[in-house]
């Protein structure tokens, strides 16, 4: 998140960076103190639980007494799995919201000025209703005796219910669902602020709307696309409720498996440990992802 | 590093906004619980999701002016944390029976001063003095249970009378089963015959041999609303609580229940106060007004569970008390066993189901 940092938000590298003045600072403490009492603390007792043991009298109470005993147990290949099946979940579940937001957002972006804010209200009117009760609508379109199988069996396009519910396509799909207006967002702010002009040019310069697209478009729009990327990945790799109301927990996903240790398993370092490597991941894709900083400032 | 430009800036703000609102959203309606306030009139109740009605508070708060504030929990072990970590002032608790037996043991719970609770004579006796408090001291039981099979009669033709017969290739696809580790591992130990209450190397690893085979027929883990899936048409048969079973036995009669020959898992809910309640007596009045026959029948009403008073039980009408999955028989009770409290077993059959399920 450095890049979001105030004071670095500058458009272009050229101008040397600002730093908050004493009347900056005293804006930001309410922010820093936020971050830090409920943030940075709680990560950091995180961080030194994952190292604790348990006590073997009363496995419930933590013992703080060094041990890499529950990082030993988190690379056993059954986590590694788990690990790598939610990742894989919502990777796929970013990239059907970018192939489904994108145009979306580019449309909302591009359309006249009055009618954004309505069409940008469409987007959120689902976040009214608590994601559960939305998920929950799922299940009786999707069940096989739902809406969906209904409609198949009565238009005579399948004799018997077809099996929607609890398999993988259902929880990527209550994945898309739930977490697409957060990849239209960040991605209708940067097309909003894309100037029509650089596409003329584009246009002018012989271009065709593909090349126009891949070489103006999409770079100039990069900054939301990463943004969207990331507010949909993050949060799908450790969702827990839909995955099992969807999916059936047939795969549990890290998520799940992270909360039961520290409730049902009462093994809170070992979960706590899960929860470090799943931040360290984190940091890493943000590192790798990271803008690279851009020779010529366009503005 | 600084190329994110302000509108996608803006847009973060906006999502931001929003993850906020919709966590406001989520997060319900809520009781606020504070520390200050200190009046006799309040009783803090925290208790299991789904399991106290409305009108049964309602009509508490009505006789005895006390105002009930009510916080849900979905699990044992999320009550056992909350109250560990100290600071969550309640003034009832409602622990299963391993639970209770565990909050005995770290003195966590206030002894009960029966004078004041007397409808504690209307309990039945199979329900009295269960081994995880034997005399009573510390709870009383406010609904039991067992877990048992409910199967579609229509598209299962083989009979089914234990986990041996749910669980076989036929089924593949077609089960669902608690997203509980323990009663998972319960089920294999209750087929082969083993103690369900000593829990070690041995006796786990003969249920992963039996659970290898059985998991990969599993449709569906729910814990929350089995019935769904069943009612559904998603999955034919499953291992259910028996008050979620006597719910499909009375919403369709395709459904039939069983209690597993093998034996299985016999559970007690109850009412105890926790160390640091601040309204005993009030928490006794609420015990004492469950215990009333014409409120007790409320709970059996919208939670079909085995209902542990007997003079409640005379209340109840002929179809309540011959629904097979809320009042076993007598020779079906002799087949169930409760939980006792297994300590650092508990996270290596979490490991057991997890890795099985992973496969």
């Amino acid at each position: 998140m450095g890049y979001l940092l105030p004071g670095s938000s500058t458009p272009t590298s050229a101008t040397p960076r600002r730093t908050p003045g004493p009347a900056g600072w005293l804006l930001l403490s309410p922010l820093l103190l936020w971050l830090g009492l409920f943030v940075v603390v709680p990560t950091l007792l995180l961080v030194i639980l994952s190292f604790c043991s348990r006590d073997p009298d009363a496995p419930g109470r933590v013992l703080y007494a060094f041990t890499l005993e529950n990082y030993v147990r988190a690379f056993q290949p059954t986590y590694l799995k788990i690990l790598g099946s939610s990742l894989l979940y919502a990777f796929l579940t970013a990239i059907l919201c970018l192939v489904m937001g994108y145009p979306v957002a580019y449309f909302i972006g591009r359309a006249p000025e009055g009618r954004r804010n309505t069409l940008l209200a469409l987007v959120m009117i689902p976040f009214w209703t608590s994601f559960l009760i939305r998920t929950y609508a799922w299940v009786t379109i999707l069940s096989n005796q739902g809406f969906l199988n209904g409609i198949l069996q009565a238009s005579g396009l399948t004799s018997a219910p077809v099996d929607f519910m609890y398999t993988p396509g259902a929880v990527v799909l209550g994945l898309v669902y739930n977490y697409l207006p957060f990849m239209i967002l960040p991605i209708y702010g940067s097309v909003e602020k894309l100037d029509q002009s650089l596409i003329e040019a584009a246009y002018d310069l012989g271009a065709r709307p593909w090349s126009a697209l891949v070489e103006v478009i999409l770079p100039l729009t990069r900054p939301g696309i990463v943004a969207g990327f990331f507010l949909v990945f993050v949060p799908s790799i450790a969702m827990f409720a839909i995955t099992t109301l969807m999916g059936g927990g047939a795969v549990p996903t890290v998520g799940e498996v992270i909360q039961k240790q520290f409730t049902a398993a009462r093994h809170a370092p070992f979960g706590a440990a899960l929860g470090t490597l799943l931040l360290l991941l984190f940091f890493a894709g943000l590192w790798a992802t990271k803008p690279r900083r851009e020779p010529e400032p366009i503005d | 590093m600084n190329i994110i430009r302000p509108s996608a800036f803006a847009a973060l703000l906006a999502c931001a906004l929003l993850a906020t609102g919709c966590d406001k959203k989520t997060a319900g309606p809520e009781t606020p619980i504070s520390r200050e306030t200190k009046s006799p009139g309040e009783l803090r109740l925290f208790c299991w999701s789904e399991y106290v009605p409305q009108t049964v508070i309602d009509k508490f708060t009505e006789e005895t002016g006390i105002n009930v504030y009510v916080e849900n929990y979905a699990s044992n072990e999320e009550m056992l944390a909350k109250l560990q970590a100290g600071g969550a002032l309640y003034d009832l608790v409602q622990p299963s029976e391993y639970a209770t037996e565990m909050l005995i043991k770290e003195g966590m719970l206030l002894p009960l001063n029966k004078a004041n609770i007397p409808n504690f004579k209307n309990l039945a006796p199979e329900f009295v003095g269960m081994g995880y408090d034997p005399q009573n001291t510390h709870s009383v039981p406010f609904m039991g249970g067992s877990v048992g099979i409910v199967y579609n009669k229509e598209r299962i033709k083989t009979p089914v009378n234990g986990f041996g017969d749910v669980f076989v290739p036929e089924h593949a696809g077609r089960i669902v089963v608690p997203d509980d580790a323990r009663e998972i591992v319960t089920m294999a130990l209750d087929h082969l015959g083993l103690p369900i209450n000593e829990i070690n190397a041995d006796s786990l690893a003969a249920a992963r041999t039996v659970l290898t085979d059985w998991l990969k027929l599993v449709k569906v883990y729910d814990s929350d609303s089995p019935k769904t899936a069943l009612l559904n048409g998603d999955v034919d048969l499953g291992i259910v609580w028996s008050g979620e079973g006597a719910l499909i036995l009375n919403e369709s009669d395709k459904f039939a229940w069983v209690l597993p020959r093998e034996g299985a898992h016999l559970f007690v809910d109850n009412l105890a106060i926790p160390k640091t309640a601040r309204n005993k007596a009030g928490a006794e009045a609420f015990i004492n007004f469950i215990l009333r026959p014409e409120v007790s029948i409320l709970i059996s009403e919208e939670f079909p569970y085995t209902n542990p008073n007997t003079e409640a039980r005379k209340l109840l009408s002929p179809e309540q008390l011959a629904n097979p999955a809320s009042f076993p028989t007598k020779e079906e009770w002799a087949r169930l066993e409760i939980f006792h409290d297994i300590g650092g077993a508990a996270s290596d059959i979490d490991g057991v189901v997890t890795d099985l399920r992973a496969q």
